[in-house]
């Protein structure tokens, strides 16, 4: 039977063998010296991080930065990066290396999709501590009062994704192109979301988490979130964890174990809950043949 | 006695704040700016001239005698930061002005290389460049040197102290917006184009006031979007959606990232656009003007005359922003009044600069696998539709498709030139090609994304980089000189019968303008991807270049760092002249 540990184990092992001396590295006991846990999260990314008018950064995944540097006793320093052009841009950036202009690297990035061909490609940072499943949903507004149609038979309506996202080639290069001329762009998911929520929009397309987090605001009783599978979407569903430094396992074990921990007593589920997300955990952390 | 002592002392302080204002104040005019190509004495634009040929008509350095070229100096950037340098120098008044990587901008004593000042952009931490930190130059008007930042700022600072005069926020960095090109200055405006953002930027050009910042119009690239003049409304680019679906005009890129030329006959302003959004072409039918094009404004009212599409729906992101160069020719026995330039996708476009009617294009690169020339009734390309890359599935690794040139171009940002005196352009370029295919699964801001994976990967044994004189009248390559590593740098051309460009395994070379004989190299310690220049001083005719390798290059490793992982970064300027 494959744990969750060992698959942990299974998905470093592809990353090329480290040499066995800097597998001694302890920046855990670095972190806990200094105090303080430096945490990246992506900026304008909600319901996972975001932040109002300059106010502090919020959201599902700063609250978890939060309890993790809660756990090891020390601070939780989080700062928000903007996102590069894919995620070998980012773990470079925020993890391993540090921005050109002087941004100094985290000891632990957040919202890493946990992905075997990721870790391959990214030999520089350990992927680990997998702690949420999402994939891709829609919801509908009042004027399109079946939200479980055939995509197809959306045509015609408004429909809203984030510009350049799954969703947006979904529904721009899907079924032979018909829905390509309804569609409306934005900057986010969740700002489709609250299109729809507007008036603005007829159908959004976007993260299940970015669905849920607005459907559950106290003014969206009007949005119907769609029951049945969105044909032929590019994605069957992704893991998120965390992202450490090749030489930070000490760090990464003991955040795996508090991960592992949240999971396990339903500080994970009422912690997403108060983003209005019900908590799914990742496939990988989950027993096989369950 | 003590009082008068003091009061003589005092009378001597005033004289010198009255003659150090009236210092300041003076200064290159833009009537000074219009005659930079005939003046041998300055270098006071980015190009040699609004029209940015690159030519300078100065001959005591010559096919006879450059082979004796030697440093006069060689001046540091000095710091920590190097990384790419990729500016051009502006010289004046005994004074060279050059930029560096991470938005610095230097003062240098054109006779003795001493430093006079340097200025170091305050840039937040948090910008994340896509494609190294280089800057590529600033623009002389009056007492101000000005130029732009990563931090997408326009700054204006006194060239004698170093101080800021004016600074102005282009666009919000937060949002993806960079710059790195030399601004264009045009009858006292400050004209510059926008870049980064790879996704929902809009491509524009804006004139400001070169003595306040202040916007004067704003020129939008890509149809439906409205622009401005003096502060009011001033009528839409092109006809609302007429080449694109749905909203995706609203997003869709065509960023203006490498500045502009002028040329003074027409008013008119040229700059290139770069490619349209999303990136893969099968999720936007159309043309979508005006992107991959090159754009004509009218200098005084910001209204587009005419465009030209280089790649009509650009699916290899070549973009279009290649510098457009005015000249003079004439083909089949009637001389016209044209503009060159050679593309990202290979070929090099002879067009009306009057009207943008299409005369010619011809390939300067081996291969162009994307297309089989252009049609001449209709000035488009003929496509080869099995070498475009696929639309995206999810479902698997899509077709793998061979495209040359590679997405970094036939020749990318380094200006070529042309010399008035051979009739050639001296074009930079690059033989490389890229296997691209989709991604089933990528990854983007932390959700699952569909991009394009590619390999670039050289084409030939012997070269990437290949130097190439083009006859603009019958599109045939006079000759070439082939590099082992790709060419980044710019080109100079002079009356001498002389063309320079450097090379990133760290020489400046003289090649002869005629033939392509190479007369002349030495070894700067870096590689070379900055643009030289020549000027006369004391007497002397000297020359000019940064070096200091990096820029977009290194960023894309493959078979092509081969060819250039030995080389070390750098970050100074060298002065070069013959021995008395």
């Amino acid at each position: 039977m494959l744990t969750r540990r060992g698959l942990i184990a299974g998905l470093a092992a592809g990353a090329a063998l480290l040499p066995a001396t800097r597998l001694g590295a302890a920046p855990l006991a670095r972190v806990q010296e200094l105090g303080v846990l430096r945490i990246g999260v992506y900026r304008d990314n909600r319901p996972w991080s975001w932040s109002e008018n300059g106010g502090a950064p919020q959201g599902i995944d700063v609250d978890l930065a939060r309890a993790l540097a809660a756990t090891l006793g020390v601070r939780a320093e989080v700062v928000e990066f903007l996102a590069g052009e894919d995620l070998g841009d980012d773990l470079r950036n925020v993890v391993w290396r540090g921005g050109l202009l002087g941004f100094q690297p985290c000891d632990v990035m957040m919202h890493v999709p946990f992905d075997r061909r990721l870790q391959i490609d990214n030999d520089q940072v350990v992927l680990l501590a997998p702690y949420y499943r999402e994939n891709f949903a829609a919801v509908c507004g009042a004027e399109q009062s079946d939200c479980d149609v055939p995509p197809p038979q959306f045509k015609g309506k408004r429909l809203a994704a984030e510009l350049d996202s799954i969703p947006d080639m979904y529904l721009l290069g899907g079924f032979g192109g018909v829905l390509r001329s309804d569609v409306r762009h934005y900057p986010t998911g969740d700002a489709a979301v609250r299109a729809v929520r507007s008036g603005e929009a007829d159908v959004a397309v976007a993260t299940r988490a970015q669905v849920e987090h607005v459907t559950a605001e106290p003014n969206s009783q009007g949005l119907k979130r769609r029951r049945a599978p969105l044909q032929a979407i590019m994605s069957p569903g992704w893991d998120i964890g965390l992202a450490v430094k090749e030489n930070s396992r000490s760090l990464g074990d003991a955040l795996d174990r508090t991960i592992e921990a949240m999971a396990a007593d339903g500080r994970m589920t009422a912690l997403f809950a108060r983003h209005g997300v019900e908590w799914k955990p990742a496939v990988a952390a989950q027993p096989a043949g369950e | 006695m003590k009082g008068t002592m003091k009061r003589s002392l005092v009378g001597l302080a005033l004289l010198g704040t009255a003659m150090s204002t009236a210092a300041l104040a003076e200064g290159p005019t833009s009537a000074d700016l219009m005659n930079d190509a005939e003046t041998t004495g300055d270098v006071l634009t980015y190009g040699l001239g609004p029209q940015a040929q690159r030519f300078s008509p100065l001959d005591k350095v010559n096919t006879g005698n450059v082979a004796r070229l030697v440093p006069a100096f060689a001046s540091s950037l000095g710091g920590e930061k190097q990384r790419g340098q990729e500016s051009q120098p502006i010289v004046y008044d005994g004074t060279i002005y050059v930029t560096g990587s991470y938005s610095r901008l230097y003062a240098f004593d054109a006779r003795t290389g001493e430093k006079k000042w340097q200025y170091d952009a305050r840039l937040p931490d948090g910008i994340m460049p896509c494609c190294d930190v280089v800057n590529r130059g600033a623009a002389i008007h009056g007492d101000k040197i000005i130029f732009a930042t990563l931090d997408a700022h326009i700054v204006a600072l006194n060239r004698n102290t170093g101080k800021v005069i004016w600074n102005k926020t282009m666009a919000d960095y937060r949002a993806g917006y960079s710059a790195t090109a030399a601004p264009l200055i045009v009858k006292n405006m400050v004209i510059t184009g926008n870049s980064g953002g790879e996704f929902g930027v809009v491509g524009a050009v804006t004139a400001r006031d070169v003595d306040t910042g202040e916007v004067i119009w704003e020129r939008p690239t890509v149809e439906g979007h409205m622009g401005t003049l003096r502060g009011k409304p001033n009528g839409i680019s092109g006809k609302t959606n007429a080449s694109w679906t749905g909203d995706l005009w609203k997003t869709g890129g065509a960023a203006t990232w490498l500045g502009g030329t002028y040329d003074p006959g027409t008013n008119l302003v040229y700059f290139g656009t770069g490619n349209p959004a999303p990136w893969n072409s099968h999720l936007r039918p159309g043309d979508n003007l005006y992107s991959s094009s090159t754009v004509a404004i009218d200098a005084d009212t910001g209204v587009i005359k005419w465009s030209y599409q280089t790649t009509p729906h650009d699916g290899w992101d070549f973009d279009g922003v290649n510098e457009f160069i005015p000249f003079d020719a004439t083909i089949g026995g009637k001389p016209m009044k044209l503009g060159a330039k050679a593309d990202r996708n290979g070929y090099f476009f002879v067009l009306d600069r009057t009207n943008g009617k299409f005369i010619s294009a011809n390939r300067f690169v081996a291969e162009t696998t994307w297309a089989n020339g252009f049609n001449p009734k209709t000035g488009r390309p003929n496509y080869v539709a099995d070498n475009r890359p696929g639309a995206p599935s999810g479902t698997e690794k899509g077709k793998v498709v061979f495209s040359a040139p590679s997405f970094l171009g036939g020749k990318n940002w380094m200006p070529m030139a042309y010399s008035k005196d051979t009739g050639l352009f001296y074009i930079p370029s690059n033989d490389w090609g890229m296997d691209i295919w989709n991604e089933p699964i990528a990854y983007k801001k932390g959700a699952a994304y569909l991009g394009a994976g590619f390999t670039i990967k050289p084409t030939h044994e012997d070269h990437i980089g290949a130097l190439r004189a083009m006859d603009p009248a019958t599109g045939k390559i006079v000759w070439e000189y082939k590099n082992k590593a790709p060419l980044w740098g710019g080109v100079l051309t002079t009356r001498g019968n002389l063309v320079f460009t450097g090379t990133p395994e760290g020489y400046l070379k003289a090649f002869d303008a005629k033939t392509g004989q190479e007369l002349w190299k030495f070894q700067t310690g870096s590689g070379v991807v900055g643009s030289p220049v020549t000027w006369e001083q004391d007497g002397e005719q000297y020359v000019a270049v940064m070096s200091g390798w990096g820029g977009a290059v290194p960023l894309w490793g493959g078979e092509v760092a081969k060819t250039f992982k030995e080389i070390s970064q750098g970050g100074s300027l060298w002065v070069f002249k013959l021995p008395k």
